[in-house]
């Protein structure tokens, strides 16, 4: 394998790449960085077998030269070395080539760093994603989407699959669920699937993955493309390919939970209601589950209390648009609730009760995609 | 060992076995796999994984060519997990990564291996974390647990494995394959003995410390026999410091057991059964320095000795306390 690079784009690919690997893998071979070249450009594969990352460099793009003097080949190089080695070059191009026996000479200027490298086949073998199985999203629904449900996935392994957010598709509409069994976020998306044939209807991808997916698009109206295999999801943006492996599993059927009709509903301002609650959820943040009791009163007017026998108690009084229905009392995680108010961009929040005992929906106003459900607290 | 037709000679039950399985297709989830030391059993955890990999299997022989077979042999295969005992035991931890791993979807292929190396140090904590996925084994795992000691081994482990018992290997074939190998008479037949591993065995016959050890031995032997005052200072000034660790310490009891068998062969005239066929003038005086009642109560010494090496008794204490008993 032989190559001439431009230093700037190789870095950073690299950066990229870097993004996947961790120094805490089982398998030797992932603490390194494949780099492949073909006639068409260069590819860096980065992975910690979780999640997988792939930079593409190509050779020529919009009339500019990027790659030169290409060998086709393949090597894997340490992690560890490699990215602090191609920094410091003096020059701005890198000439890469690699000898029998897996090492690779980096020379640029006066400087040869000789390297001792891996064999590329002991490199985990990336499935081989076909683009006809896949669609789109714009980046920026893409991060929605994922700010939208990342944040509601369990934390604790003790049901493993609820680490994970479920993707379905179903009648021409995307959804994605995500539950730590105590609250649930969805989000729904039309999406035009024209006539590409897709083959999945229901997976799940590991939260963690998609918080690191979050990190790494940019948020701007170019698309991802995304497609699935039997056991990997990838997400290709231009010349980034982000892989996951996903949860293996039946992700738990959650549309019976949402309840369809409701006794009490409340439409207020999302800012007031989010501050009233911040402030109450501060004395109550020495109670074990942070909760705080909200209370319907008369003239739309709703009360919310945090109260901690040894520290004192607060009640906050919040004016809202309307409250319709029965009144009610009832108490809930303000941690939770917190976390379901930020997420809202609308001016107003629409919240429907159905008894102090039974969950509870929190949606933004004329907006039926978002949803999110709430577990009450039992309290006496 | 690269395929089962060489393993076949050391295990000939266990290799049919599996074979037969893999050929019928009829791999269990989990299988145990327990023998004493140099038996074979990581080699058939490597055969075993290979087999299940590999694209190009030939009637349960894995080609040793293929990408899977090479990462397998060089523990790079993503699919492939290996737990070996992180210092004194396997920890929950690492168990805790297993079961990570396996709420995953595979990274090649949906077919999954994990092997566990000395099984019986699982702590209590890993045990029951691993029962956990054992009795619910998802889609083609397959789990291989490796022992040296069975009995050390969770009954609710066991109860839910496949158990196959390594046939130990008989001295006299390892000292065939030793000597076959271009080690010398006598050390194939001590290495026989107290070694029955025969990739250890072969790095011992080249290593000086095991020669040392011998003259050491056949030392202290003759400072029993003739300089009672001087055996304290002997051990401590080089016994000890040669023998620095327990493990060391065991070998060299060991070797002092077979001497003292020998002992007891050459007093019922069979010459052809003795280890230390090179010291047979020594061994012919000691056997007018003790008797046959004498040597039956020094070996109950050594056995003694041995087991409280393993009660975290200090060694040091140990060798001084065995070498007084045995003026006596």
């Amino acid at each position: 394998m032989k190559f001439t690079i431009q230093k700037d784009l190789l870095l950073e690919s690299i950066q990229h790449v870097m993004k996947a690997i961790s120094s805490r893998v089982t398998i030797p071979i992932l603490t390194g960085i494949k780099i492949e070249a073909t006639n068409e450009g260069i590819k860096l594969t980065g992975s910690d077998s979780d999640i997988s990352i792939e930079s593409f460099i190509p050779t020529e793009e919009n009339g500019i030269i990027h790659v030169e003097n290409i060998q086709p080949g393949s090597i894997v190089v340490q992690s560890k070395y490699f990215p602090d080695i191609i920094r410091k070059l003096p020059l701005k191009t890198v000439e890469i080539n690699t000898t029998d026996e897996f090492k690779v000479n980096i020379i640029s200027g006066g400087s040869e760093f000789h390297l001792n490298g891996q064999d590329p086949n002991e490199y985990p073998q990336l499935p081989t994603l076909y683009t006809e199985n896949s669609f789109t999203l714009t980046n920026t629904v893409l991060k929605e989407l994922i700010k939208q449900t990342v944040y509601a996935v369990s934390t604790v392994e003790t049901r493993p699959i609820l680490t994970g957010v479920n993707m379905t598709l179903k009648e021409e509409r995307l959804n994605f669920v995500a539950t730590d069994s105590h609250r649930l976020a969805s989000r729904h998306l039309p999406i035009n699937l024209a006539d590409n044939q897709l083959n999945f209807n229901s997976v799940v991808i590991p939260g963690k993955s998609l918080v690191e997916l979050n990190k790494i698009i940019d948020e701007n109206d170019e698309t991802t493309s995304i497609s699935v295999t039997e056991n990997q999801i990838l997400f290709q943006t231009k010349n980034l390919y982000f892989l996951s492996r996903l949860l293996d599993g039946n992700y738990p059927e959650t549309s019976r939970l949402i309840p369809d009709q409701s006794k009490t509903t409340i439409l207020t301002k999302t800012k007031e209601l989010l501050n009233a609650i911040d402030r109450a959820s501060l004395l109550a943040r020495e109670n074990k589950n942070n909760v705080v009791k909200l209370e319907t009163k008369s003239d739309n007017r709703l009360e919310i209390s945090g109260h901690t026998p040894e520290v004192g108690q607060v009640i906050e009084e919040v004016n809202s648009e309307s409250v319709e229905g029965e009144d009610l009392k009832i108490s809930f995680s303000a941690k939770y609730m917190l976390d379901a108010l930020k997420i809202i961009e609308s001016d107003n929040v629409k919240i429907e009760f159905t008894g102090a005992m039974r969950p509870f929906i929190i949606k933004p106003e004329n907006d039926e995609d978002i949803l999110q459900l709430i577990l009450p607290v039992r309290t006496f | 060992m690269r395929s089962w037709s060489n393993m076949i000679e050391r295990q000939p039950i266990a290799t049919k076995m599996l074979q037969q399985m893999l050929v019928r297709k009829r791999v269990s989830h989990a299988y145990l796999i327990q023998g004493d030391k140099g038996t074979g059993k990581e080699a058939i955890g490597y055969l075993l994984a290979k087999s299940l990999f590999c694209k190009q299997i030939d009637n349960s022989e894995p080609c040793n060519q293929c990408h899977d077979c090479q990462r397998i042999e060089s523990g790079n295969h993503p699919d492939v997990h290996w737990i070996r005992p992180d210092g004194a035991s396997i920890k929950k931890d690492q168990i805790a990564h297993l079961q990570k791993e396996f709420t995953y979807t595979g990274m090649e292929s949906n077919q999954k291996v994990y092997l566990i190396s000395h099984a019986d140090l699982m702590t209590t904590n890993a045990a029951n974390r691993l029962l956990k996925f054992l009795e619910e084994p998802s889609r083609k795992t397959t789990a291989i647990l490796m022992t040296e000691n069975n009995q050390a081994i969770l009954d609710t482990i066991k109860s839910r494995c496949q158990i196959l018992t390594l046939k130990p290997l008989s001295p006299k074939s390892v000292q065939q394959i030793l000597e076959n190998n271009a080690v010398s008479r006598e050390n194939a037949r001590l290495f026989s003995v107290v070694m029955p591993n025969l990739e250890q065995a072969m790095k011992l016959d080249q290593d000086e410390w095991f020669a040392q050890a011998r003259s050491l031995m056949v030392q202290l032997i003759s400072i029993l026999q003739s300089n009672l005052d001087e055996t304290l200072f002997f051990i401590q000034k080089q016994w000890m410091t040669h023998f620095s660790d327990r493990d060391k310490l065991n070998l060299s009891l060991d070797l002092l057991t077979y001497w003292f068998k020998d002992l007891i062969y050459l007093q019922l005239d069979q010459q052809e059964s003795l280890v230390y066929q090179s010291y047979l003038t020594e061994l012919e005086q000691a056997t007018w320095h003790w008797s046959r009642q004498d040597i039956v109560e020094i070996l109950v010494l050594i056995l003694e000795a041995k087991k409280q090496l393993t009660q975290n008794v200090h060694p040091t204490l140990v060798m001084e306390k065995l070498v007084l008993q045995m003026q006596r």
